[in-house]
């Protein structure tokens, strides 16, 4: 059966030869696309992962209140938002960290310690929520409570998430064009398969040739998207590399998946349409 | 019955008496069909209307009638190419309504059809046509190449094994549907209309070959409205007339 289905699959694709290296192709590209999108993906992942790092907030305080006081507000805070960690700032931090926080009271740092006032540094992955804190009687002001780096982790992560959608996206209309493939080969070769059937041919020996048919170029398929992504990210990383930026990776994992994607989509779409056919043939 | 209008040989070797009517079906039975209250109908109209029928193991019979009387669908019922609407199709000791689809092709396996529209593979040339369905029948590549040389040498065509079936003419392509058939040696060999497209002479040597097959043991069931067919071979004759046998007996009589 092995043997039927290898030789008859062959001749399927010699009588479409044409039509079989489209097939390959149409294949390679989007599964080369999607390990081009996929090694980005990687790539973004450590930038990504920023968009979850905690930032830090300043908050200035009050200078009429006295050091209990503070205490008092820092551990009422601290029980109202257990997910922040507040610090007090020393007096001898206090300059370097209210020219970093707020650059504009240059007047009063000039002024001398006594008449600066005291401030606290709130650590949050939620700046923005320190807002709240804001026309409280005992609060002067809330420094700058935006992250770069979360917004450039949110963006990565968005950008990846793209990518990962486009590679489904693109993955998923591989596997519609072998299944069309096959759809268009079955109903080609529908005369010969109810000859088939009657002259009594099992479903294996039916299926066979047609399955041999789309995984070869689904194979080949494989080949050229791991040879097209790979001078892809190769690209990529000589541009990245040129910006400073780390090299896109190309794992293993990757052009493994591709290979495999190549060879298994094709033929599980082909099982698929090769099953609702026989079962739509059974029905009538 | 009216005579053809021309005489053919007797072959009087291939003959097999009529069956015992009341025989038990099954596995171990030597009827190789077996009716019960059959009938199909299409849209509501009846094709077939409760046909009883046994064919013993090795018995040659004709099944003829008029166009439209229901030989091709009742042939089409016994290589499960149809369900029935009622009634049991019984072949080589399995009920085919109730043969579980897997099975189907290990049953058609036993049956050599001779389609009355050939059914050749048209991207296949003679020879692949005949080693193909050898093929599938578990044949080793080589032997199903000899097989089918030796079966279309005995038919005349060894000579066309190259050509494809839309080069040939008619009467070429129904012995290559013969040849297909033969080749496997079925127990069963079902013919629908098998000497429609051949001259006087490849009719009689498909008679002949036919009645050999036979002798062999193989049960032949041949549907034709070809008298001098008919005439030429005393064998169990089958009459259908809508859609029921009128007539089940020897003819010649």
């Amino acid at each position: 059966m092995i043997r039927h289905a290898l030789a008859e699959g062959w001749l399927l694709l010699r009588q479409r030869g044409a039509v079989s290296v489209v097939l390959a192709l149409a294949l390679a590209v989007p599964i080369s696309l999607a390990g081009v999108g996929l090694s980005l993906h990687r790539w973004l992942g450590p930038v990504a992962a920023m968009s979850g790092q905690a930032s830090v907030v300043a908050v200035l305080l009050h200078p009429r209140l006295d050091g209990e006081q503070r205490s008092n507000w820092i551990s009422e805070e601290a029980k109202a938002h257990p997910e922040w960690v507040i610090t007090e700032i020393s007096r001898e931090d206090l300059v370097e960290r209210l020219e970093r926080w707020f650059p504009y009271l240059e007047e009063l740092v000039a002024g001398g310690d006594a008449s600066l006032p005291p401030l606290v540094e709130i650590e949050t992955t939620e700046p923005a929520g320190v807002a709240v804190l804001e026309g409280r009687s005992e609060v002067l002001a809330v420094g700058p409570r935006s992250s770069v780096q979360q917004l450039l982790g949110r963006v990565a992560r968005g950008l990846a998430w793209v990518l990962a959608a486009m590679s489904g996206v693109l993955l998923t209309a591989a596997v519609l064009l072998a299944s069309v493939w096959v759809h268009l080969e079955l109903y080609r070769h529908a005369d010969e398969i109810s000859i088939m059937r009657l002259v009594g041919a099992t479903e294996p020996t039916i299926r066979g040739p047609f399955l041999v048919a789309v995984a070869i170029p689904g194979a080949v398929a494989g080949g050229l998207s791991i040879v097209g992504s790979i001078v892809t990210v190769a690209g990529l990383s000589r541009l990245s590399t040129t910006l400073g930026l780390p090299a896109v990776p190309s794992g293993f994992e990757i052009l493994a998946l591709q290979a495999g994607a190549g060879l298994l989509l094709p033929l599980v779409a082909a099982a698929i349409t090769l099953a609702r056919h026989a079962a739509d043939e059974i029905a009538e | 019955m009216p005579r053809g209008d021309f005489e053919r040989p007797r072959h009087r070797h291939c003959r097999r008496l009529p069956t015992q009517q009341g025989a038990t079906p099954g596995p171990a039975s030597p009827l190789v069909i077996r009716l019960r209250n059959l009938s199909k109908e299409y849209e509501r109209r009846k094709i077939l209307r409760g046909i009883d029928l046994q064919v013993d193991a090795g018995e040659f019979v004709f099944l003829t009638g008029p166009s439209g009387a229901g030989k091709t669908t009742l042939l089409r019922l016994l290589y499960a190419a149809e369900s029935p609407s009622a009634g049991e199709v019984w072949v080589a000791g399995r009920r085919l309504d109730e043969l579980p689809r897997a099975q189907l092709p290990l049953l058609r396996r036993k049956i050599g059809v001779i389609f009355q529209d050939f059914k050749l593979l048209r991207r296949k040339n003679v020879l692949e046509n005949i080693t193909f369905a050898l093929r599938i029948h578990g044949v080793a590549p080589r032997e199903a190449q000899r097989r089918a040389l030796q079966v279309l040498k005995r038919l005349g065509l060894h000579h066309r094994q190259t050509a494809l079936p839309d080069a040939l003419s008619g009467g070429e392509q129904q012995r290559v549907a013969i040849a297909r058939a033969l080749a496997y040696q079925p127990r069963l060999i079902l013919a629908d209309e098998p000497t429609g497209n051949l001259d006087a002479d490849l009719a009689s040597e498909l008679l002949s070959l036919l009645c050999d097959i036979n002798y062999q043991g193989a049960t032949v069931l041949v549907a034709t409205h070809d008298h001098a067919l008919l005439e030429s071979l005393p064998a169990r004759t089958l009459v259908l007339h809508h859609g029921q046998i009128h007539y089940d007996g020897m003819w010649p009589p």
